[in-house]
């Protein structure tokens, strides 16, 4: 199966095996829900015929043998043993009888009793009741029998039930000299005769019609049919429609991030679905893990005409190292790669931002871009150490404090206005010089609203350090600017305390969440900072989005104000300004 | 937080530098350009390049923007405008029509919105003048407040019902104090060439802490447009149109 090129991003052929794959379940379902509902309907139709059949034949039953123990014997008494009267007498005559007149008024039921040889001709059997005779007779215990009948082109539910004769019936059924005259008189001497008691006399049979029921019973489970078909088919749009946003156009992102192709080289995923080509993609990614536990990655030692000397920092994807011009020795900073990260397109598509990000965006706090070799930059020199090296010393003074987040503020201000979330906000990638002057190193995770987010699409949940990330963050959202205003909290607390606003030994992200949740004013810092101070670490801190400052420049605008009454709640001696260039 | 928008400047390089000085002394911490940066005007280049040098400023799309690297046909346009339009294609530098070309169409921030001329078809380019396309635009977005530019007027639309709005033409500078939660469509008017009479350009400060619409009103050397309109070849008309404020 060959990846095909379609729209903006490269897909395969999920959609489509999807597809396929439901419309056969729906329409095998269909059609099975339909013939069950017409098995189902026939099975009733047949109960309901079995049920009226047996109520008929009964009633003949009855009939038959009133005639036979009440009637015949008074007629004999009354009118002697000679005679014979065929309407008060003859079973068969009086019960045909009696079941024509009600087939007038229920003509859809019809009553046969039939003989294979009989003195009334019209109760000679048909082929098929000939046969049912036979049927009879193999085995006298059978005393019944019911089933669907086709005669002229229609179908009818018979059920058959055998007569035998008995020895009051061989008077006129058996040698024709000792039959009634009357008897003779109506029927002459061709049919009825030499039987004896036990034989089959012949069969009692009640039919009714059920072509039309069947027929409408078809109907029906066809427009069944039709309709499961039409509603499948809409549950199939809705269902692909769903499928489309939900799995399809966010496995196609990734998929667009995994198989990039570099001019000139082939595709490294060329078969299969999807999922099998990220699956692929996770493998690599699974072998970097293992080669990066072994220490497989290698310094690199020149990049152009730089030197590269001693790592500086890490950031979240990517080291930044000292280094220098090969000939002129102008010191340099380089950001290269985590180099087995990048085996992962996704990290890759991730740094490929953040240079993009670092060369379109100017601000004091960032270093310059000098040159950009192949996926390395080449920066001016960032010098100083970071802040978590000075934090790990102790808080920083008031002075400074408000020195470093009025650059902070502003850096992660011009950030949002631009559209962008850093995502990653901590001391470990702030470099602090000598004068406290700020420099941010690092923007791997960062996002910009305009352009694919590769960490969301891919859904692979938190990425960055616990302790700083906003609480959607940890539950896996991308966060937005507020984010990082929740960052900001944290560095702010930090910075003034020397210490976390929570412990450090929280492990799971459950845990860190319902952490996070319970921090109240003052469980830390125990009265070390001023009130108005800590409000605004609090607010900074909110659990929920919402309560946070909603601007990075609102949070500035008080903290800005405190100087004054200071970070501590005492004056500041040597109140330095600081360089506020916010604005337009 | 105060939010400066603006819109339409329109390549009126005076107007844009008069508007700025006098944000310049209202404490505004970030602007949104709402689009048609180039267009009618003598000076399109100076004025990408200055929007461009300023700090947290964002900028979006509107339709002579587009047209200028045929996202939008010119020939749709009137004849003044398109003639302008083809002036400015010739005059513009590559990296100001790449910028251009790069410009969003849209941005939500928070409960806001920012479109250049409506939310429902950004690249149809419909005035949102009246009730229908008013409710048209509040059905289409989910924010509190809309921001638009495109028609040239200032205005606020404040949504009453499903049914029904209430239409605000603002004139003058005027600060417009909000004191209900319904929600809004704010068209900020126009920089470089404002259509509702007053030749004065037009911007708007959103203080989003006191809930007020600051809408302002510039004087600029508007003879100094006029001259350099003249002199570039454009169109007379468009000097008239920035003389009588429509
Ligand atoms: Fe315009
Ligand atoms: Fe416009």
């Amino acid at each position: 199966m060959r990846i095909k090129q379609y729209g903006q991003w490269k897909t395969a052929n999920l959609k489509q095996r999807f597809f396929y794959w439901s419309a056969a379940i729906l329409v095998g379902g269909g059609l099975l829900l339909s013939l069950l509902s017409f098995w189902n309907t026939r099975r009733l139709l047949m109960a309901d015929a079995m049920t009226k059949s047996e109520v008929i034949l009964r009633e003949v039953e009855a009939i038959r043998s009133y005639v036979k123990e009440e009637l015949r014997p008074k007629m004999y008494e009354l009118h002697g043993r000679d005679k014979f009267i065929i309407e008060a007498m003859s079973t068969t005559y009086i019960s045909t009888n009696i079941m024509s007149r009600s087939a007038e008024s229920m003509p859809q039921y019809s009553y046969r009793r039939v003989s294979l040889n009989p003195h009334n001709p019209g109760n000679l059997a048909d082929p098929f009741e000939d046969e049912m005779f036979n049927w009879f007779e193999e085995d006298p215990t059978r005393m019944f029998w019911q089933g669907i009948v086709k005669k002229n082109g229609a179908s009818f539910f018979v059920s058959m039930v055998p007569d035998y004769f008995e020895v009051s019936c061989i008077r006129c059924h058996g040698k024709a000299e000792d039959a009634p005259k009357e008897l003779i008189a109506r029927y002459g001497l061709d049919g009825g005769f030499r039987f004896k008691a036990g034989d089959l006399a012949g069969i009692n049979s009640v039919a009714i019609p059920v072509s039309d029921s069947l027929r409408e019973a078809w109907q029906g489970s066809l427009v069944l049919f039709a309709l499961t078909l039409g509603g499948s088919f809409f549950l199939l749009w809705l269902l692909t429609l769903l499928f489309q946003r939900l799995v399809v156009e966010r496995l196609a992102v990734m998929l667009s991030l995994v198989n990039h192709r570099e001019p000139g080289k082939k595709s490294m995923f060329n078969g299969g679905d999807e999922i099998d080509v990220l699956h692929d993609s996770f493998g690599a990614l699974g072998s970097y893990v293992r080669s990066a536990r072994k220490g497989a990655s290698l310094q690199p030692n020149f990049i152009g005409p730089y030197v590269v000397e001693s790592p500086i920092a890490a950031g979240a994807i990517s080291w930044i190292y000292q280094g220098h011009v090969a000939k002129t020795k102008e010191k340099v900073s380089l950001k290269i790669g985590f180099d087995d990260v990048l085996q992962n397109p996704l990290y890759h598509a991730c740094l490929k931002t953040e240079l993009g990000l670092f060369e379109k965006l100017s601000h004091p706090c960032l270093p310059e871009v000098k040159e950009r070799v192949g996926d390395d930059l080449i920066l001016e020199e960032v010098r100083g150490r970071s802040l978590i090296h000075l934090l790990d010393k102790g808080p920083l003074g008031e002075q400074l404090l408000l020195y470093v987040f009025s650059q902070l503020c502003d850096l992660v201000a011009s950030f949002h206005a631009a559209g962008v979330v850093h995502h990653d906000l901590r001391p470990h990638i702030l470099m602090l010089d000598e004068q406290g002057k700020l420099n941010l190193i690092d923007m791997g995770l960062a996002t910009v609203d305009q352009q694919q987010d590769p960490i969301m699409a891919a859904g692979l949940g938190p990425q960055g350090d616990l302790l700083y990330l906003a609480p959607e963050q940890i539950r896996g959202e991308r966060g937005d600017p507020r984010s990082d205003i929740y960052a900001l909290g944290v560095l702010l607390y930090f910075s003034a305390t020397g210490q976390l606003p929570f412990s450090e030994e929280r492990k799971t992200e459950q845990q860190w969440l319902r952490h996070k949740k319970l921090i109240k004013k003052g469980d830390i810092s125990r009265g070390s900072l001023s009130e108005s101070f800590e409000q605004i670490a609090y607010r900074a801190l909110s659990y929920e989005a919402e309560k946070r400052y909603q601007w990075v420049e609102d949070m500035w605008k008080e903290l800005g104000a405190l100087q004054v009454n200071g970070v501590c709640g005492r004056t500041i001696e040597n109140n330095r300004g600081h360089s506020d260039d916010g604005g337009t | 937080m105060r939010l400066m928008v603006f819109s339409d400047i329109h390549g009126n390089l005076e107007a844009l530098q008069s508007v700025l000085a006098d944000a310049a002394q209202r404490n505004v911490d970030r602007s949104i350009c709402l689009g048609d940066l180039v267009g009618y005007g003598p000076n399109p280049n100076e004025c990408v390049s200055l929007i461009r040098s300023l700090n947290k400023c964002r900028c979006l799309a509107g339709n002579h923007d587009a047209a200028i690297f045929w996202g939008m046909s010119p020939y749709g346009m009137t004849g003044a405008a398109r003639k302008s339009i083809f002036w400015t294609m010739e005059q513009l530098t590559p990296e100001n029509k790449n910028y251009l070309q790069g410009l969003p169409d849209r941005l939500d921030i928070l409960n806001m919105t920012f479109v250049h001329a409506n939310p429902y078809n950004p690249r149809g380019w419909n005035y949102v003048l009246d009730r229908k396309y008013a409710l048209r635009s509040f059905a289409a977005t989910a924010c509190r407040n809309l921001f638009i530019g495109h028609s040239h007027r200032p205005m606020v639309i404040t949504r009453k019902n499903i049914l029904s709005i209430d239409l605000l033409e603002v004139s003058g500078s005027r600060n417009i104090a909000v004191k209900d939660t319904k929600r809004r469509i704010v068209n900020c008017g126009s920089v470089g060439q404002p259509r509702d009479a007053d030749p004065r350009a037009c911007y708007l400060v959103v203080d989003l802490k006191k809930e007020v619409f600051e809408y302002y009103r510039v004087e600029y050397d508007l003879e100094k447009t006029v001259k350099a309109i003249r002199s570039a070849g454009l169109p007379a008309l468009l000097g008239r149109r920035l003389m009588n404020g429509t």
